[in-house]
């Protein structure tokens, strides 16, 4: 499993991005995308149309953590989403690992860029990562979510910290990469 | 959390082309406003002449984010073909453009008529230059009938159709049709690519849309691809669209035993040599028509033989009189013949009915008729759909329905079907009568139903239903029929009447309000093409489903157009389209999410972000293939759709996302004037100092492409910078009113 998590200003810029991989069951934390790597904005593109969805979402559900919201099915990566007080949203892409065996059927060269899909939804392994709508990853991202709203509200209460900047504080950068290893 | 930008009144269109964002609905005219922007574009030279300096302070003070700079602006969102940007509001076009894909979709299930002719008559034909002898004749005049066709349905309401066609065939290829194919998808793709070779050059890409403002609805190549798929599938058994509703039996005034040879065509189309496929039911209409040579016969003569074969055969008989010389452009009354509209992959390869090959012919093979001779045929269609072939159709309809249908709807009926599934015994057998039926009715071997057995008469009521456009009954018919199927394991059949089933419920215009239908309308396609693909390795049919469940949930708009876009991105996720066709349905799934429309009175509902996405995603691949002009246009097209949601100054939000749409419209640039013939890579990347790059820019444009000359214009607007947006809106209509 693959992460990337943004978050974005009330004015859709990004203000934090980070992309890293899941540590649990033997993973190394390090993000394995299956776009080519020449292709990585596909995970931009990825978040930004599921702005659509979340500005949608936003209303139609009463909670800050709104779950699973999205997914781009050429590449199987999904979208959670939280929202925040202030206006800033987090948006987390979620991208289960490529099986060795798929791509087989995709040898084409428009799907290249798509990411070949296989049926990766049932993988053998029984962790959190392996499938992305279940309950138990919907927990997972919430507690994820939750431990870095409340890094994100110290860092923003930070005197030297104007809404809208760009978080370049490395702790909060740790933090961020704690909460991905305790939690996805 | 709407995004600032939409806060603010007006706003500047994001990209400089005239007329794309806010003020789009009056620019529906392109050459007009094409016109005040050239006049504009005069106006400011003035301006410009002095610019490079002067700009330049203003720029660098927003340096920062450069993309604000009207002059990097300029440099980013330049596509070409410019002219070609005026695109309506996407909602008034809509609505057009689905029923268009409709109305195709449609009118490509229309009933067969099978052709048989003698000798003589097609010799007769010949002589007129029509190789193909009397079906090649015949064939472009029946796909649209002239004048409104009545059906009446199974309740008794008629309603008038303008649209409505028949597919002639030739009942010497409808048996062999199933045999001699190779697989239609390659040749699909075949014929995309040469269309797009031969449409490259006339008007910068099939996309081009020339005939109607800009519809985003649908691409003609895309329309091209929809009506090669339909048009595609041969005569099976497991459905009875290809098989014929009635034959037409034709003889000339030139025969010397007309009646005999009636006789001898009949035998040998039912039970002779010319006798189809087992899995079509024979009972089909017979039609006798006499063909009366104008120039070489006595119409005293065949008036009396019409007479005699009216009084052999019945009513079903008509006099057709046609002129047996060839007629040449020259002639006075010549018209040309419409060209088919409904050839296959096969027969677009092999050139049939293509505009090029008629001109190598000269006037040897130029399908031009006298305008007697078309007024006949026309009229000869129409009597024969309207008098003959449609009150057939519907009366066996009612019969089948009456005898077949409403036994197995009964009570009776129902505990067959379910004693039949929990066998109790023999008692199973009993008081089913006909309608009942066991799984016996399947021929395991040879993998079809025997045409009497009441599973293959129901699924031809609900494909004659279908095709009289009666889809409520054959809604109906098939929801009833399909679970029967998939108790046979006939998961042909299973998957055609569960794919049948779901299309009609998606024409019906009343049905289908609530969610839950569309669920199990989705449900039904889901069967359909797991039964298609998996269980009979039936690509082109898959295929021809899934398509049709992206077009018609499509066209319901609302929620279904994100299904709609799911199934497209499922499409090519199976590998069904090779590299064109993938391309298509990414322009597709743009389409699809850019028709979904925001809820009334909210920002928020519409799929722009996505749509733009899957545009820009199109245009990389349009430029991979090497079509840099649709690459344009795409990338016009995903301009387009980010106005809205993107900053006032067309920037994205996310520098990743933002290299890469620069990199790509610069390549798309470069390209498309390369293929132009012009040497463009003079000209300064985006990563150029600004007043360099302008000064290119504006020479280069300037002095190749009229479509350009707009640019100016736009600078000054930019170079005005104390009245920013309002102003440039303001002064647009201005120029607009005065100048209309």
């Amino acid at each position: 499993m693959s992460y990337y998590f943004t978050i974005l200003s009330p004015t859709d810029t990004p203000i934090f991005n980070i992309a890293f991989g899941t540590s649990k069951g033997g993973g190394d934390g390090i993000a394995r995308f299956r776009f080519p790597d020449t292709a990585q904005y596909m995970n931009q593109f990825i978040i930004h149309s599921s702005l659509d969805i979340l500005e949608e979402a936003q209303w139609t559900n009463g909670g800050m953590y709104l779950k699973h919201i999205d997914t781009y099915p050429p590449a199987s990566a999904y979208i959670s989403a939280f929202l925040t007080p202030s206006g800033a949203r987090f948006l987390l892409l979620h991208q289960p690992p490529q099986l060795p065996s798929s791509g087989s059927s995709s040898a084409l060269g428009a799907s290249s860029l798509l990411g070949s899909s296989g049926s990766t939804t049932r993988a053998s392994s029984s962790s959190v990562a392996a499938n992305p709508t279940s309950p138990q990853t919907e927990e997972a991202v919430r507690q994820f979510m939750s431990e870095v709203y409340e890094s994100f509200v110290k860092t923003a209460m930070s005197p030297f910290y104007k809404q809208g900047m760009e978080i370049r504080s490395p702790v909060f950068r740790s933090k961020i990469t704690a909460a991905g290893k305790k939690w996805l | 959390m709407t995004s600032p930008g939409d806060g603010t009144p007006v706003k500047p269109p994001p990209s400089f082309s005239p007329g794309v964002a806010r003020n789009a609905s009056k620019s529906r005219y392109p050459d007009e406003s094409e016109a005040t922007a050239s006049l504009d574009a005069e106006l400011a030279d003035a301006h410009t002449g002095s610019s490079p300096t002067s700009p330049l302070p203003t720029a660098t003070a927003e340096l920062p984010i450069r993309s604000s700079s009207p002059q990097s602006r300029s440099g980013r969102s330049s596509t070409p073909q410019l002219a070609r940007s005026s695109i309506g509001s996407p909602f008034d076009g809509r609505s057009d453009g689905s029923e268009d894909i409709r109305s195709l979709i449609i009118r490509a299930f229309s009933p067969t008529v099978a052709i048989y002719a003698s000798e003589d008559t097609d010799a007769l034909v010949r002589n007129k230059g029509f190789k193909g002898g009397f079906w090649d004749l015949v064939r472009p005049f029946g796909e649209t009938i002239p004048g409104k066709v009545v059906i009446r349905d199974s309740i008794g309401s008629s309603r008038a159709w303008e649209d409505y066609g028949v597919r002639f065939v030739n009942i010497k290829g409808l048996g062999a049709a199933n045999a001699a194919r190779d697989s239609p998808l390659a040749q699909m793709e075949e014929v995309l690519e040469k269309q797009l070779d031969s449409g490259e050059d006339t008007l910068g890409g099939p996309i081009s849309g020339k005939d109607v403002l800009g519809i985003p609805a649908t691409t003609p190549l895309s329309k091209l691809f929809l009506r090669q798929l339909l048009s595609s599938t041969p005569a099976t058994p497991h459905e009875t669209f290809g098989h014929p509703v009635a034959s037409v039996i034709a003889i000339s005034s030139r025969n010397t035993a007309p009646l005999e040879t009636l006789r001898q065509l009949y035998a040998e189309s039912s039970t002779g040599e010319k006798r189809l496929p087992d899995w079509i039911q024979q009972d089909y209409l017979r039609y006798y028509v006499l063909i009366h040579d104008e120039e070489r016969d006595d119409i005293a003569e065949s008036t009396k033989l019409y007479d005699q074969m009216k009084r052999h055969f019945g009513l079903h008989c008509h006099l057709l009189r046609l002129r047996s010389s060839q007629c040449v452009v020259t002639d006075d009354d010549s018209i040309q013949v419409p060209p088919c509209e409904w050839l296959s992959p096969r027969e677009h390869l092999s050139g049939v009915g293509e505009a090029e090959t008629l001109v190598d012919l000269g006037t040897d093979g130029t399908p031009y008729l006298f305008d007697s001779d078309a007024t006949a045929i026309k009229t000869f269609i129409r009597e024969l759909m309207v008098q003959s072939v449609i009150p057939f159709m519907e009366n066996r309809v009612a019969v089948w329905n009456d005898q077949v249908a409403s036994r197995r709807r009964g009570i009776s009926g129902r505990l067959a079907a379910v004693s039949r599934r929990w066998p109790f015994g023999s008692s199973s057998r009993s008081g089913i009568g006909s309608s009942g039926g066991n799984s016996g009715n399947y021929d395991t071997t040879q993998n079809f139903y025997a045409p009497e057995s009441p599973e293959a008469t129901l699924r031809k009521m609900a494909d004659f239903a279908f095709m009289l456009r009666d889809w409520k009954l054959a809604a109906s018919t098939y929801d009833m029929i399909r679970s029967d199927f998939g108790n046979d394991k006939a998961w042909k059949y299973h998957a055609g009447a569960h794919e049948m089933c779901a299309v009609s419920m998606l024409l019906n215009p009343l049905a289908m309000s609530a969610k839950i239908k569309l669920e199990s309308v989705d449900q039904m396609f889901e069967t359909a093409c797991y039964s298609y693909l998996t269980r009979c390795s039936d690509a082109p049919h898959a295929l021809r489903s899934l398509t049709l469940a992206v077009e018609l949930l499509k066209s319901r708009g609302g929620s279904a157009t994100e299904t709609a876009a799911r199934w497209a991105m499922r499409v090519m996720d199976f590998g069904l389209v090779e590299s064109i066709g993938q391309i298509l349905f990414m322009e597709r799934v743009a389409a699809c999410y850019a028709s979904k429309t925001p809820v009334t009175g909210a920002k928020w509902g519409a799929r722009r972000r996505k749509a733009g996405m899957w545009s820009i995603l199109a245009a990389d691949q349009w430029l991979k293939a090497g079509k840099p002009s649709l690459a344009s246009a795409c990338l016009e097209e995903a301009e387009r759709l980010y106005a809205d949601v993107l900053e006032a100054d067309g920037a994205f939000p996310m520098p990743e996302m933002q290299t890469f749409v620069d990199n790509l419209r610069h390549a798309v640039k470069v390209e498309y004037l390369e293929a132009r013939g012009f040497d463009a890579r003079d000209e300064s990347p985006i990563e150029d100092p600004i007043g360099t790059e302008e000064i290119s820019e504006k020479l280069d444009k300037r002095s190749h492409r009229r479509s350009l000359i707009g640019l100016p214009a736009q600078l000054d607007a930019g170079n005005l910078k104390l009245s920013p947006g309002p102003g440039t809106l303001e002064e647009a209509p201005n120029d607009d009113f005065e100048r209309a």
